[in-house]
């Protein structure tokens, strides 16, 4: 599984749906859309800098969200990755209800798995999708195998997005080992991919990938958006 | 005060990324060992007591009393070493890092004291030591970024958003997931996602463990306890020892210059619900959901969040919280300084201000104010007043 992350709003609107049809069109299976917050501690100097431009040219959530609706025929999975008070603050039940439906899960990066229960418990519908890191331990493995995703994010890396995963380490091997050992899910390996390379490496130690720095430092710029995201499809297919 | 499985009421929680979530685990277990351990709780009392200053007295303010018409007392943790405070934390959580086994601690600092407690302890401890300060309250409070460089700390200027309080925080946290093996986060107020709140007010408690042991000695309990409330610390540290009597507990917010958004942090006063570096409080936050930019004169309070435990203090009226000016507070500083000869940092002049303000409700009534510390730190600021005007 491919995926590219784009974030919603990003440089403007019709950039970013131009983007997302590119994203599509070039063969991708998933597609991640941000919706911006302007404390995204999960993220590095390029996509916290792309938040804070979308919020600060008064791009709402709610248009975002509609421009998400608006892509709903176009064939390619689609999810939304934010944090925890975009959706509690719109309304857990309100968000739920308007995006069922339309995506396909939730990737959520400051909600751990063991408090997926509470969105769901407020009346979330939509499948939010469960993370390993590094750091997994065997008494975590619960709450991914019996989450209602399709697939497991892989956080590649100890830090931010923007930083390098090593994706030949002893350490990230075995973890991805100790995943398969009690799972059937695709591992799809977040955070620290950047190059063709590295795509490529992914799906070896992995079933997949998805970047997200290196998509969103060439939003603005549709020939280099597009030239990347191609080289990135060739060269994990070979 | 005990979380139910991580909340206070609805406040609260683990609001994270995953990679966290062990550590977290790791540090719930090191403080459920520690407060097992007499040993333990003997090692630190000494500390607190020979290394910081404890007790701290609480002073019976006789000049400013007899001014305002209000019996006033001050408990003084602005005589504790590193001058607020933030010290009983710092030497708490050195505890536990050194009980983990970690080698590395970093942390946010708005005013600067947290920092510098972080870096003395670190000295103390043979522990390394990262401090994340916003580029706007470095400048301010420079006093203090000497401080931690002399203790031996590295100091990072944080330069995103607002450049304050919470982009400290922020950075602190990407710094935790970096490097989360071998560092312990050293938080310094009763913010954070579990079990930090918990953590925090426990080793703040003994702020009100003395204060209430005072008036017991006096044979009467204060009618008010006042503290200011920036992530909530000193205030929760004081107001824990009162819950159980019929004191009136009052935590008081920065006004700033007004209550119009992006002027203030009066978080408690103007916030929503919402879900903000780790937990799940009330928070200062526009119709888009994003947060909210907040101002004060002080580099303490001006946090758009607020520990859960005080969400659900206010929301069971428990405590009732209030806000002061920028304005009130210089004005504090002035007459605790004029008065009494004693320096009082900013954020605790909020806590003061707001008995002067307000000296005809608390007429012949016996008021505890937390004095959460000094304000040698604050010169640069106060200069560009003119105090005589106030
Ligand atoms: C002297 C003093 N009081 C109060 C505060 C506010 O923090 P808290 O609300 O956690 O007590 C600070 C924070 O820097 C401080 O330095």
């Amino acid at each position: 599984m491919r995926g590219i992350y784009i974030l919603g709003g990003y440089p403007d609107r019709e950039s970013f749906k131009k983007r997302f049809l590119a994203v599509a069109e070039t063969g991708y299976d998933f597609i991640e859309v941000g919706l911006p917050f302007n404390d995204p501690v999960a993220d590095g100097p390029v996509i916290a800098g792309a938040h804070n431009r979308v919020i600060n040219n008064g791009t709402t959530i709610q248009s975002i969200i509609n421009d998400i609706i608006d892509l709903k025929n176009i064939s390619i999975k689609k999810y939304i990755m934010t944090y925890s008070n975009i959706i509690y603050s719109y309304g857990i039940d309100a968000f739920s209800k308007k995006l069922d439906g339309y995506i396909d899960g939730l990737i959520i990066a400051d909600l751990p798995n063991r408090m997926i229960g509470f969105f769901y418990g407020r009346g979330l519908k939509i499948p939010i999708v469960p993370f390993a890191t590094l750091e997994t331990r065997n008494s975590d493995l619960d709450s991914i195998i019996h989450s209602k995703s399709d697939f497991i994010y892989f956080v590649g890396i100890r830090g931010i997005t923007g930083s390098k995963a090593d994706l030949t380490s002893k350490e990230l091997l075995e973890k991805i080992k100790m995943l398969r050992a009690v799972t059937d899910k695709k591992i799809i390996i977040g955070f620290g991919i950047k190059s063709p390379e590295d795509a490529a490496a992914a799906l070896i130690a992995g079933d997949g990938f998805v970047v997200g720095t290196e998509s969103v430092s060439r939003q603005e710029d549709p020939v280099k958006f597009e030239r990347y995201i191609k080289s990135l499809m060739v060269a994990s297919k070979n | 005060m005990h979380p139910n499985n991580g909340f206070y009421g609805e406040f609260g929680g683990q609001f994270t990324p995953e990679t966290l979530i062990p550590a977290l685990d790791e540090l719930e277990g090191a403080f459920n060992e520690f407060k097992k351990s007499r040993d333990n709780e003997s090692e630190l009392a000494r500390y607190l007591k020979y290394f910081a200053g404890r007790p701290t007295p609480v002073y019976k303010a006789e000049n400013l009393s007899k001014k305002y018409g209000v019996t006033i007392y001050l408990k003084r943790e602005d005589l504790l070493h590193t001058g607020a405070h933030k010290i009983n934390n710092a030497l708490g959580q050195a505890m536990l890092t050194r009980f983990m086994g970690k080698k590395r601690i970093i942390a946010e600092t708005g005013a600067g004291q947290h920092g510098v407690a972080t870096a003395t302890v670190a000295a103390l401890f043979g522990l390394d030591c990262a401090i994340y300060m916003g580029s706007v309250d470095a400048e301010r409070q420079m006093p203090n970024v000497k401080k931690m460089k002399l203790l031996g700390a590295g100091v990072n200027l944080v330069d995103t958003g607002l450049k304050t309080l919470k982009d400290a925080v922020s950075a602190s946290l990407k710094d935790w997931v970096a490097n989360v093996t071998d560092t312990h986060y050293l938080i310094g107020s009763a913010v954070g996602p579990h079990p930090f709140p918990e953590i925090v007010s426990y080793f703040q408690s003994v702020i009100g463990t003395e204060s209430r042991e005072h008036f017991q000695s006096l044979g009467f309990m204060p009618d008010y306890v006042i503290a200011c409330v920036g992530g909530g610390s000193n205030a929760i540290g004081i107001f824990q020892a009162f819950l159980d009597t019929g004191t009136r507990l009052i935590g008081i917010e920065a006004g700033g210059r007004s209550l119009d958004p992006g002027e203030n942090s009066a978080t408690l006063a103007r916030g929503k619900k919402g879900i903000f570096q780790g937990t799940l409080t009330y928070l200062l936050q526009n119709d888009n959901f994003q947060i909210e930019d907040v101002h004060s004169v002080s580099a303490g309070l001006d946090y758009p969040g607020v520990g859960p435990q005080h969400s659900w203090l206010r929301d069971t009226g428990r405590v009732e919280y209030s806000h002061v000016f920028d304005k009130s507070a210089l004005h504090a500083f002035r007459e605790l300084t004029r008065l009494e000869g004693i320096i009082p940092a900013l954020e605790s002049s909020h806590a003061l201000a707001y008995v002067l303000d307000n000296s005809s409700l608390f007429h012949g009534k016996n008021v505890l104010v937390n004095l959460s510390g000094r304000g040698d730190k604050d010169f640069g600021i106060v200069e560009k007043y003119n105090l005589e005007e106030l």
